[in-house]
């Protein structure tokens, strides 16, 4: 029973124990994704985890897009897109786009890298379970990829009516996406768990 | 015909939905993580239709009401999806109309009707292959966040557009119920329990054996 999962999709039971590394393992049945076995996952995450915060911290300290026409300019930056919308009387947007794409990141970031850091030691540490808990709930409502393409579309519709100018903080952004996107898919859900289990009961 | 195939509902289990832990049908909860476990997600139907109406009410204000309003030289313009979408084609931006068209009108309505129609294919016990509309599933789930684009739009013309009184971007009141329409159907095609399509299967392959 401890090698096996069933399948979120259709629930048929899977013998997953002899995954060798790096392989994935698919549903025979609906061909949903089961699970995937590396050796140094918790490596790939803590390293892609770390870049990611550091990509995080440098986009919020720069301008993200400047916008010049007529001589006037006007600057956006990461944490005025929310703002703004709440100055314009939306706070229940601004707060869930604030959410989206800076808290739920930076929070999911900080969660892996509290569980990467004891399971790449093989060391059992109090906070596990909660923190993986509180992991899984939350990292489905990041948009960090979702706001790039947000911005290249903005981007794109402004372009006809003023120069705007991609600012540091919009690369640091883009790398950001890319860090984030990696680090939460090298987490497999299954093997953490199933890994925090056998530490546990070690 | 076809080999025996187990799922962990034949075999007395249950799967938790956090943390893939397999425990017997009699427990609550889930003996590894604490999550509340079920075989199959309790009221699945009832719950996904209930939400996806709800979606398709606040799709009605996210449409016909203005997303984003331009003060120009002292003139205010309002704009709608649409409207954005035919000025972008007057202006002659065909590829990128395409893409907010895709993004803004074609995904969320074609996520609501794919999801009305697993419910309906499960409610009427509907044999058409199950392994395709499991794709449909996880793509309509995939998909999901991906409409939230056009509140991101919308956030970040009003942060950058705002040039005193030459041109500035206001958010409109659509916004929030587009917003509102991502919402909801995310926690739609979270609620639906794609295993029930499966399980209609299996009554069948019983059935024809006896």
């Amino acid at each position: 029973m401890s090698g096996e999962i069933a399948c979120h999709g259709c629930d048929l039971l899977v013998d997953v124990s002899a995954l060798s590394d790096g392989a994935t393992a698919d549903c025979p049945r609906c061909g949903g994704f089961l699970t995937r076995f590396r050796t140094d996952a918790y490596e790939r995450v803590l390293a892609s985890a770390l870049g990611a915060i550091i990509c995080l911290l440098l986009a919020n300290s720069f301008p993200f897009l400047s916008f010049a026409a007529s001589g006037l300019e006007s600057v956006m930056t990461l944490r005025s897109t929310p703002m703004s919308l709440w100055e314009h009387g939306m706070p229940e947007v601004a707060l869930l786009v604030a959410a989206f794409i800076i808290y739920i990141p930076a929070a999911v970031l900080v969660l892996l890298v509290l569980l990467a850091v004891p399971l790449n030691k093989k060391v059992h540490r109090w906070w596990l379970k909660p923190v993986a808990h509180l992991l899984f709930e939350l990292q489905n409502w990041a948009m960090v990829e979702v706001f790039i393409i947000g911005v290249i579309v903005s981007l794109v519709k402004i372009a006809a009516m003023a120069t705007v100018v991609l600012g540091i903080s919009f690369w640091a952004y883009a790398a950001f996406s890319i860090l984030f996107t990696y680090a939460v898919i090298s987490l497999d859900r299954y093997q953490c768990w199933k890994l925090i289990e056998e530490l546990e009961a070690a | 015909m076809s080999e025996q195939q187990d799922t962990a509902l034949s075999q007395g289990l249950a799967a938790c939905h956090l943390c893939c832990k397999l425990a017997p049908l009699d427990q609550h909860h889930c003996p590894r993580c604490g999550s509340a476990m079920h075989a199959r997600k309790a009221g699945s139907l009832q719950r996904t239709v209930a939400l996806l109406i709800t979606a398709c009410i606040l799709y009605i204000p996210a449409n016909t009401l203005p997303i984003m309003l331009t003060d120009q030289l002292g003139k205010t313009e309002p704009s709608t999806i649409m409207g954005g979408v035919i000025l972008l084609i007057k202006l002659g931006s065909v590829p990128v109309a395409l893409v907010i068209f895709i993004f803004s009108v074609l995904v969320p309505s074609g996520k609501l009707m794919a999801m009305f129609y697993l419910v309906w294919s499960v409610h009427s016990g509907s044999n058409a292959s199950p392994r395709q509309r499991s794709l449909m599933y996880r793509m309509t789930e995939f998909i999901g966040k991906w409409s939230m684009v056009d509140v991101f739009v919308v956030a970040i013309l009003v942060a950058l557009v705002h040039l005193g009184g030459l041109l500035v971007i206001r958010p409109g009141i659509a916004a929030l119920a587009f917003a509102g329409v991502v919402i909801v159907t995310m926690v739609a095609a979270e609620s639906f329990d794609s295993r029930l399509m499966w399980d209609a299967m299996e009554e069948d392959d019983d059935n024809s054996s006896t």
